[in-house]
Parts: structure tokens; C-alpha cells; sequence
């Protein structure tokens, strides 16, 4: 049955080409897209993953870090140090701005840092310092050299002016940027506020995060407490709603046109042999074989399809990470298992029209006409 | 004769319903013996393929019962078919209808392998066939590349794969030239005789007479006059087959003028190993009784 199958399917050889390549572009338009917006939401939540904090504590109500504000009083800082299990405490005040020099503006994660952070400052600086002083800045390396400027250098925040005093690497989101200036610099932007956006928590060796953010959840009132990943999942979320449509419609084009092309070239291949099948069942042979053949020959050249969509899109993922862009593409595991999902679906589907051709094939037809 | 392969009893077949009905074969019996090999010839329309494939287990017949093998094709399941046309019949056409994508060894192979044997087994069979029939040369060959001959002898190796009882062959040698259509009827000859199967043809072509038992004329669905003639081995006398006694002799079956020509064959067969010519063509009967 497979080697009937495969000598059909390898045959008409154009038939084949034609059938596998539009198979691969159709799904490497699903697999590269979601490569895209795996890319961003991985470097959306790049400040969450790379803050060192265990858990986030923040207003309640408040999930994530994204056009979003936090607001908690000062006094919340001592409470949450005083739970056992709980290594350091960092408060940061935060807000979603714009820094500008010149002309030239950028949105960013604005981040306002105390002297002694123990964690949500920058985590790799190329030059300058890593924690700033009154006054000073830490901006992302890439973003200066886009603008055309370097250390000493200044840029505004809602008007004041900062001087750059470190550049940091990673720290571009993609959709913005994360800066940092220090602690009171940020409360004087926004009018001498006591209150802090966000404790950032570290645990103890050996504690499990979990069990220290419970405890926080239950002796500190009036605050919503998350874990690393938690948090970052909401911000990636924030993001993905924003991207849901548009790659659920891509996604729906992607499996329409492979359904379309998968359709197509294998009903037009049994089309083509619909006389040798006739045959086959007048010599005897079950129809139920001759839909085994067919649902074969689909199956082997959506997974040829499959195989090469993949090796289009990591070699394209490849290509883009050489060359400097801010893109990344990144195909996940959960990505792979929806396209190849949809591609068995597609080989269901584009075997049904094929298959009922071969039930209507009347076995008495062979000796009718040549 | 006793060991019949084919048994048909009074079969009608009416295409359509109501006034637009006709009936394409009306009340047709016939019976082939083991290792017989029978002609049916016709104009066109008056039958010959809806009998095949009535024979064929391709089609049901309105009225009337088919034997084969002791079966009754007629009482049968729908589903219970395929397996009978796999298993027990042989089927040869015009145009040979070889798998277009598979090799010879493999156009030949995927047959027994549909019956149950295993792959290598049913390939074994196949080139081993193949080569008997004089194609070891060409096993790997895809059937494009091969001569009309060759591709009938090929369908005939996958006719005979099976090792069916009844090979059915419509208008075998159509396609080919005259030489080569008579190596394949010769072929075929001899393989239903060694083999002892039956070998039911439908064709126009008046030059496999010579190579049938018998020649049934079939016309407006029916036989007309099967008085087919044959000639005494041993004092040469053309003789009506049906009135006349008969012996069987290695596998063949030999008619005599009378009680003593048949003893004076027995006593010693090999004396007259000639080929016993059918020499009234069914037309020429059929014009003879057309005049009557
Ligand atoms: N499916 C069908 N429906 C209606 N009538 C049919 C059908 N098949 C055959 N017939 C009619 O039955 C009669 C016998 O047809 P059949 O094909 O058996 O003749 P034939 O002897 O094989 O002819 P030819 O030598 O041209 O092949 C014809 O009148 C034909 O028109
Ligand atoms: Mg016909």
C-alpha cells in the first residue's frame, strides 16, 4: 500500500512540487508569524525576566506593567520585609513615558531605582554605571545609538533633564524601551509622591516563592501579589490580546490556503487516476484501500510540507537574528504542535473530496470504453 | 465433461425501467468446462459486455443464477464480490489498464498482495511469472516504456497472479498487431490448458477461432444456433460438435464421427496429436442460418 502510494504520489512529479510547496507556504506563513509574536512577547516581559525578583507586589487590581499605573503606600515596604522567607525588599516606582532628545522620541518603561536595589535594575551595562545617581539616567545602549548620542549626553523625561550616566544592553522590548533614574528624581516628576509602584521581592535561599508570596497575600492587607512568571504571563497577555486578531485571521488565511492547495492538487491527482482506480476495484480491490492510498499520499506530502515550513522558518529566524534588527523569531513548541495540528487537518479534509470520487467510481466502467 | 467451471442458467439482464427498458441479454445459459476455452463474438450491442461482466461478478443479472466454483454469484452479497473477483477471476482488456506508476514486477506483485500474501512473497511469485512469460529482462521497467505485447503479456501475468479459475478477457488483441495478437492467444492457449483454466473471450478478431474450443455467436442478447463444427482426428470428417461422441485426452477434448473412429484414437492418441480445428466460423454459420 506504501509504495503504491509513495510511486503515485513521486510519479507526476509536478503534481507533487506543486502540492508540497504550497503545503510549505501556506504553514510557514502560520509558523514564521507566530516566530514574530513569539519573538515580542519573549522580549516584551524582558525587564520582569530579568528584574532578579521572586515576586511582584503591586496596587491590587493591578497585573502587569504595560499602560498600566500601580500606587502603594510606602508603609507596605516594612510590612512585606517583615514576612518570614523573604530575602530583600526593592520598591520601584514606575511609569510608561516617553524619553526625548531633540526631535527624536522614545517610548519607554521608566523606572525609578533606590540606591541600594537589590533587584529591577538594569542586569548587563556596557558603559557607565548600573545604578543612577540624582540627576542621572541609564538608557539602552541600542536606543543611544539610534538617537546618535552617548554617556554625558542628556535626555528628557516629561520635560527634566537627565544625563546619561550608563548605557545597558537587553533592555529593549521591542514595543519600548527600559530606563532608569533614581529613586527621588522620579518622585519629584511626579510631584514629590511618597508612594512606590511596586515592592520587588527576593526570597531566601532554599524558600519556595510560592509559599512566601501566600504568606504576603495573608499578612500584608490591600496588595496583589504575583510570582515572576505570573506577572510576566500578564504582561504577555497585555500584548497578545493587542496581536490576537491578527495572527488568529493570518493563522485562518495560512490553513485556507494550504487546505486550498492540498485540496486541490490531490483531487486533481486522483482525478488524474480515477480510471486506474475503477480498475483496481474491478480486479477486486476494496475501495477502503483505495482511501488508504490517497489519505497516504496527502499525509506524506503535508509532512514533506510540514518539514520544510519548519526548516524555511528556523533558516529565515537564523538569517534574521545575523542581521540587526530588533526582530526575533522564535518557534515554540506550542507553535509546532498547532501547525501540525492544522496540517492534519488540512490532510483530513483535502482527502474528503478525493475519497468520495473513489467511492462513486462504478467498477463496471473499466470495460466500457477504453 | 463433468467438471464445469462456469455454470450460467438462464440469465436475462434489462437495463432501465418502464418503456425505456431493454433487455441487453435475454435467457442465456451456458457452461464452461475446466481448461475450455470459449470465443463469444457479436455485432456490437448485442451483449458481449454485459455478459462479461455478469460473468465478471461486476454485474447483477436481472433473472437467472451464475455458478462458479460451486458458488452462486447471483445469491451473494454485494461486499462478498471483490473478494471473488480477486481471488477466482482473471480479467484482460483491450488496453491492457496496466498501474501507470508502478513497475512491471510491482503492477503484477500488488495483486497477489491484495489477496494475502506478503509483499515479498507476492514479488517472488511476480518475477517468477514475469520471467516465464519472457519478461525477467524488463522487471524494474514502468509499463510506458514497454511494447504493446509486452504490456499485454504483463496483464496477462497479473491475470494469473491469483491463480483464478476463469480468466475473462475482452477483446485481447484489439491493440495489437496481428502477430503479436496471435503470440498472446497462443499464449493464452497454452496456459489455460497446462493450467487447466477456463478462458471466456469476447472478440471481433476472427483469427482467435482457431485458437477457442468453441464459438458462441451472440446476438440481440441472445446465442443464435451454436452449431459449431469440428473435424474427425482421424478420418478427417467435418462433423457437427454437438451430435457428435467425444473423448478426452490430455486435457483436450476430441469429437469423432462414430463409436469406431473413437476407439481407433484411443488405442493411440498420439498418432493423431494434430490440433482439432474448429473450421465453420460462428459467421459463417450465422449467415448459413440467417439464409435458412
Ligand atoms: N448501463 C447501460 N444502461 C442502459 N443500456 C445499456 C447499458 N449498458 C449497455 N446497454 C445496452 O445494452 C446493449 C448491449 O450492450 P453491450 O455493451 O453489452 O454490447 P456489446 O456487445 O459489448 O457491444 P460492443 O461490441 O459495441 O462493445 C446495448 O443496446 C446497449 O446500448
Ligand atoms: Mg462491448
Amino acid at each position: 500500500m506504501l509504495r503504491f502510494a509513495f510511486r503515485n504520489l513521486f510519479h507526476k512529479k509536478a503534481y507533487f512540487l506543486a502540492s508540497v510547496g504550497g503545503m510549505a507556504l501556506a504553514l510557514m506563513l502560520i509558523l514564521s508569524l507566530d516566530a514574530i509574536v513569539n519573538g515580542i512577547q519573549a522580549k516584551i516581559t524582558t525587564y520582569i525576566d530579568h528584574s532578579g525578583a521572586d515576586i511582584f507586589v503591586s496596587q491590587p487590581g493591578v497585573r502587569n506593567m504595560h499602560m498600566a499605573s500601580s500606587t502603594l503606600p510606602l508603609t507596605v515596604l516594612d510590612q512585606v520585609r517583615g514576612v518570614v522567607g523573604v530575602e530583600s525588599v526593592t520598591p520601584i516606582r514606575y511609569l510608561g513615558n516617553i524619553i526625548a532628545a531633540g526631535d527624536d522620541r522614545y517610548p519607554a518603561y521608566v523606572i525609578g531605582l533606590p540606591k541600594d536595589a537589590q533587584a529591577g535594575g538594569p542586569w548587563q551595562i556596557t558603559q557607565g554605571v548600573a545604578i543612577p545617581k540624582d540627576g542621572e539616567i541609564i538608557i539602552d545602549r541600542g536606543i543611544a545609538d539610534a538617537i546618535g548620542i552617548g554617556l554625558g549626553d542628556s535626555v528628557r523625561i516629561l520635560s527634566k533633564e537627565f544625563r546619561i550616566a550608563g548605557l545597558s544592553e537587553g533592555t529593549d522590548t521591542f514595543i519600548n524601551s527600559v530606563v532608569f533614574i533614581s529613586f527621588d528624581d522620579f518622585a519629584q516628576l511626579r510631584g514629590n509622591t511618597e508612594a512606590i509602584s511596586f515592592v520587588l521581592v527576593k526570597v531566601k535561599a532554599g524558600e519556595s516563592p510560592t509559599a512566601v508570596a501566600d504568606l504576603i497575600r495573608t499578612n500584608v492587607g490591600d496588595v496583589n501579589v504575583q510570582l515572576r512568571a505570573e506577572f510576566a504571563t500578564q504582561e504577555r497577555r497585555v500584548v497578545g490580546d493587542m496581536s490576537t486578531d491578527i495572527v488568529t485571521i493570518m493563522n485562518l488565511i495560512g490553513f485556507l490556503i494550504g487546505l486550498a492547495v492540498m485540496a486541490l492538487t490531490i483531487y486533481i491527482a486522483t482525478f488524474a487516476r480515477r480510471r486506474e482506480y475503477g480498475l483496481l476495484k474491478a480486479l477486486g480491490v476494496r475501495s477502503s484501500f483505495l482511501y488508504r492510498v490517497v489519505l497516504t499520499q496527502t499525509l506524506i506530502s503535508v509532512v514533506i510540507g510540514l518539514v520544510l515550513a519548519l526548516l524555511f522558518t528556523l533558516l529565515m529566524s537564523a538569517i534574521v537574528s545575523l542581521l540587526d534588527v530588533k526582530l526575533t523569531l522564535q518557534v515554540s513548541p506550542a507553535s509546532l504542535l498547532k501547525v501540525s495540528t492544522v496540517s492534519l487537518l488540512i490532510a483530513g479534509l483535502a482527502a474528503v473530496l478525493p475519497v468520495k470520487q473513489i467511492a462513486q467510481l462504478e467498477p463496471a466502467a473499466v470495460f466500457r470504453g477504453a | 465433461m463433468t467438471n464445469f467451471a462456469l455454470q450460467v442458467n438462464g440469465i436475462t439482464k434489462r437495463y432501465g425501467s418502464g418503456t425505456t427498458e431493454v433487455a441487453a441479454i435475454s435467457d442465456i445459459s451456458l457452461t464452461v468446462a475446466q481448461g475450455e476455452i470459449v470465443l463469444i463474438m457479436g455485432p456490437s450491442g448485442s451483449g458481449k459486455t454485459t455478459l462479461l461482466l455478469m460473468v465478471g461478478a461486476l454485474l447483477k443479472p436481472t433473472e437467472g443464477s451464475i455458478w462458479l466454483d460451486g458458488l452462486d454469484l447471483t445469491s451473494l452479497n454485494e461486499r462478498a464480490l471483490p473478494d471473488i473477483r480477486l481471488r477466482q477471476l482473471g480479467f484482460i482488456f483491450q488496453d491492457f489498464k496496466l498501474l501507470s506508476a508502478l513497475t512491471v514486477l510491482d503492477n503484477v506483485a500488488i495483486v497477489a498482495e491484495l489477496a494475502g500474501m506478503t509483499t515479498k512473497a507476492a514479488r517472488r511469485k511476480a518475477a517468477d511469472l514475469l520471467t516465464e512469460l519472457g519478461l525477467g529482462e524488463r522487471l524494474t521497467f514502468l509499463p510506458e516504456k514497454l511494447s504493446g505485447g509486452e504490456k499485454q503479456r504483463v496483464a496477462v501475468a497479473r491475470a494469473l497472479i491469483n491463480e483464478p479459475r476463469i480468466i475473462l478477457a475482452d477483446e485481447p488483441t484489439a491493440n495489437l498487431d496481428s502477430k503479436i495478437g496471435l503470440q498472446i492467444m497462443r499464449l493464452l492457449r497454452h496456459i489455460a490448458k497446462e493450467q487447466g483454466r477456463s478462458l471466456i473471450i469476447v472478440s471481433h478478431d476472427q483469427r482467435i477461432k482457431d485458437i477457442a474450443d468453441r464459438v458462441l455467436w451472440l446476438e440481440d442478447g441472445r446465442f443464435k444456433d451454436m452449431v459449431t463444427m469440428v473435424t474427425d482426428p482421424v478420418c478427417g470428417m467435418a462433423l457437427e460438435r454437438d451430435k457428435a461422441t467425444s473423448a478426452v485426452w490430455d486435457g483436450q477434448a476430441f469429437y469423432f464421427c462414430s463409436e469406431g473412429c473413437r476407439h481407433e484414437f484411443l488405442d493411440n492418441p498420439a498418432r493423431f496429436q494434430t490440433h482439432q480445428d474448429v473450421i465453420s466460423s460462428p459467421s459463417a454459420i450465422h449467415q448459413e442460418h440467417s439464409l435458412d
